[in-house]
């Protein structure tokens, strides 16, 4: 079942993200979709995350569904201006790419190429607006697409940094602006995310979109520290840090964690899904989705 | 849902005389005022009279995820989020309802323009003194 029709039942969606490698290798890609293959419904590949060169994540895309995947290709408004994006989301419809997420994308200097200009020709609400019209059979100067796209656009909220409640308004935006479903930031505060929901489900937003909640396993406490003070808007709970550094095991505790965290997301109401985020670590998907016993068979 | 602007017509050599006239007292004012970084497309009305496009990003819909658990910038940690000041200032002017509305895209063409004049000329939207809750939340405003 392809993604958009996923959201309109009610089964519980699983995605992962597949990190592309900084090579013109596409046999790591076939790997890494191995990985994924019968145990989630749709591969995300980055956009060049962290402003690194990766390899291209259209391209990736076309890899996966040749591999039998459907992919979820991510869209970032820091390389490509308006003519871009609309020619390359032409082109990756024409391959077969039904998914896209949009984004605003990490700012350059936070990549090894700090020197590269910086483009955000449009933000993500627009970006998300944009693919819409085009849905709709009109590209961003009025002229209509004689074969019009059909994507299921995603965007992406984060519920643990501040102003939290212009995050709420960014989020009735995004939806406004026709986003079919919304990925969240790595989870590591239930308290705050609980809070995000209740917020959430009173506005009655889950119900207009989907909201898949994002799980990061995370292989050392060095990764968890890293995240907490070099990645800004990632709130982490101490105690998960604690767990950490007192495990013998980091990795078998880091699956552990994401194990815990999945079983009391699902009990969450409103949650539509997850969204596993194994960073470089995509060997740990089949692992993870075996322990926390989520099915994806029709 | 109209996000777009487009470029209406040429200016006339007086049109550019004026224009430039009215780019110069703008910018005495706007500049040690709100920090003006004369995008032309001034939504500064809307945004709690903070200079959205101080944004490393230049966002016009609000922060993007970076914010720092302190509020700082992700690009420049020993600076405030504009999105994070403006979100509060809104708050205190009574002016959230302004946040809800979709900018359109930015029309570059306007770049270092005066952005009164383009009021003047009709090519973007007057400021606003106050604005309803576009039509699209109210219904989820109830509950």
């Amino acid at each position: 079942m392809s993604l958009k029709n996923l959201i309109k039942s009610d089964r519980f969606i699983v995605t992962a993200e597949l990190g592309p490698p900084q090579s013109a290798n596409s046999s790591v890609i076939e790997r890494k979709a191995g990985y994924f293959k019968g145990l989630v419904h749709a591969v995300n590949i980055t956009d060049n995350q962290t402003a690194i060169v990766r390899f291209s994540s259209i391209a990736a895309a076309k890899i996966l569904i040749d591999s039998g995947l459907e992919p979820v290709i991510q869209m970032t408004c820091r390389d490509r201006n308006r003519i871009a994006i609309q020619s390359d989301l032409l082109g990756a419809f024409g391959l077969g790419i039904e998914n896209v997420l949009c984004l605003t994308g990490d700012y350059t200097t936070s990549g090894t190429q700090p020197e590269a200009r910086p483009v955000y020709d449009m933000d993500s609400i627009q970006l998300i607006a944009s693919v819409s019209r085009m849905n709709r059979g009109v590209l961003l100067s009025g002229d209509p697409i004689k074969t019009p796209t059909g994507f299921c656009i995603g965007g992406a909220a984060n519920p643990f940094a501040p102003p939290f409640e212009m995050r709420i308004i960014r989020l009735q935006k995004k939806i406004a602006a026709g986003a079919h479903f919304i990925q969240t930031q790595p989870v590591f505060d239930l308290e705050i995310f609980k809070k995000w929901m209740e917020r959430v489900n009173g506005l009655g937003l889950s119900k207009k979109t989907a909201i898949l909640a994002g799980v990061m396993p995370v292989k050392s406490v060095k990764a968890l520290e890293y995240m907490k003070s070099q990645v800004p808007g990632m709130r982490i709970h101490p105690s998960f840090i604690k767990r950490m550094a007192e495990s013998e095991d980091p990795k078998a505790e880091g699956v552990n964690i994401a194990v815990e965290l999945i079983e009391q997301i699902r009990e969450i109401p409103g949650i539509r899904g997850i969204h596993l985020m194994p960073l470089m670590w995509e060997s740990i998907t089949p692992e993870i989705i075996k322990k926390s016993g989520i099915t994806i068979d029709e | 849902m109209d996000f777009i602007t487009k470029q209406k017509k040429e200016l006339s050599r007086f049109e550019r005389f004026i224009s430039s006239i009215m780019l110069a007292a703008e910018n005495v004012v706007k500049i040690p005022l709100f920090r003006c970084q004369r995008c032309g497309e001034c939504i500064l009305s809307h945004t709690a009279f903070i200079c959205s496009q101080r944004c490393p990003k230049r966002l016009r819909n609000g922060p993007c995820g970076g914010t720092r658990e302190n509020g700082n910038c992700e690009v420049y940690p020993d600076r405030k989020c504009v999105w994070y000041r403006i979100y509060k200032r809104a708050g205190f002017l009574r002016r959230l309802n302004f946040l809800y509305r979709i900018e359109k895209i930015h029309n570059w063409n306007l770049e270092k323009t005066s952005a009164w004049f383009n009021v003047f000329t009709k090519r973007i939207e007057p400021p606003k003194l106050f604005m309803k809750k576009p039509d699209e939340f109210k219904e989820s405003d109830k509950i």
